[in-house]
């Protein structure tokens, strides 16, 4: 929801297909190198996360990148707070989020998670 | 604290390397609910849990519950402990109401699990900013010696989510959220006080302090506002967490 806030207030409108691998980046800078970044440390292949790595660093210099591994450490873990306790997505932003939800099917996380 | 990160190939902010010098030597402490020895084999089966057996074919399998068998474990953590670290820290996309509750049945207080779910959150922050960054994981903690407090917020109480949480108005909540309303996420280990403060001390550092987040005037960090939300949900996606 905020990268799409993000969006909005600097005129610019986001894919946020991104977010499920759907489009390469999104329209954010650097944003293929982020998915890419994203999924190589949440993954096994050490090759492929010191590439993206490499890439990423290019890319956003070296301030960036700890920054980079930094976002992306703090939402693997915050990801296991919400899931273990069972919380719900606040009203509010279910309502506002609504629509991409739909349409890049993110709920069907939720619905296999409460089976 | 900083030590931590003196021989990084790349310079560490200092906020931050201060930041996980807190947490790290926090978990070696004793808790709320358990004592600093049960909190560092806590995060050590963080660890170990990617490796076990037991875990990766749950994660293949179509349902985690069609595998039955044992984890491969060490230490005096219950069996039960295991389950929550392993499961949490390795499927946490497919975790279910259902399985939280027989854990309870199998005699883990609902604060032991809120404050098992604490270290292991911790653990996954600091290991997964170290794996991306290619540096080696942190040494465990040494643990230290005492007594867990066993203090429980008077006013926790049940509500939409699986364990009791602290509303804002509650006995104690004005400790912990001050006069901001706190998002559910932020609720969510209100059983254990001390783990959401120190996580949030996490996620400032880690993430953005809550008022740089919604602050699309300036950029607080080396990449921009699109380019961390980008990255946080795209990790998000991975998890599967819909939150």
């Amino acid at each position: 929801m905020l990268l799409r806030a993000s969006g909005l207030t600097q005129a610019r409108a986001y894919d946020l297909a991104a977010v499920i691998g759907g489009v390469e980046g999104g329209g954010a800078p650097h944003g293929r190198l982020l998915v890419e970044f994203a999924e190589a440390v949440l993954g096994e292949d050490d090759a492929r996360l010191a590439r993206a790595r490499a890439d990423l660093g290019a890319a956003v210099g070296s301030a960036g990148l700890v920054d980079a591994a930094a976002v992306a450490g703090l939402f693997n873990a915050i990801d296991r707070v919400a899931d273990a306790t069972g919380i719900p997505l606040e009203e509010q932003k279910a309502q506002a989020s609504a629509d991409f939800r739909a349409a890049l099917s993110l709920d069907r996380f939720a619905v296999a998670a409460r089976e | 604290m900083r030590e931590f990160y003196a021989a990084a190939p790349i310079p560490i902010r200092d906020d931050l390397a201060a930041a996980h010098g807190r947490a790290w030597a926090r978990i070696g402490k004793p808790g709320t609910w358990w004592t600093g020895e049960a909190r560092v084999a806590i995060a050590d089966e963080t660890r170990r849990a990617p490796s076990c057996a037991l875990c990766r074919a749950r994660k293949e399998a179509l349902s985690p519950a069609a595998v039955a068998g044992a984890h491969d474990r060490i230490g005096e953590l219950s069996a039960a402990v295991v389950e929550v670290v392993h499961r949490v820290a390795t499927d946490p996309g497919r975790l279910a109401e259902r399985w939280f509750r027989d854990i309870l049945a199998a005699g883990l207080m609902a604060e032991e699990y809120v404050e098992a779910i604490g270290v292991v959150a911790h653990t996954v922050a600091i290991d997964t900013f170290a794996r991306g960054l290619g540096l080696d994981p942190l040494p465990l903690p040494q643990s230290r010696p005492g007594s867990p407090s066993r203090r429980r917020p008077v006013g926790a109480k049940a509500g939409p989510a699986w364990v009791p949480w602290l509303e804002p108005g509650e006995a104690g909540a004005g400790e912990l959220y001050g006069t901001s309303r706190p998002p559910n996420i932020m609720k969510a280990m209100s059983l254990v006080p001390d783990e959401v403060a120190s996580f949030f001390d996490l996620v400032a550092h880690q993430y953005q302090p809550a008022a740089a987040m919604r602050d699309f005037s300036r950029e607080y960090r080396a990449i921009s506002h699109a380019q961390i939300e980008l990255l946080a949900a795209r990790v998000s996606a991975l998890n599967r967490c819909l939150y």
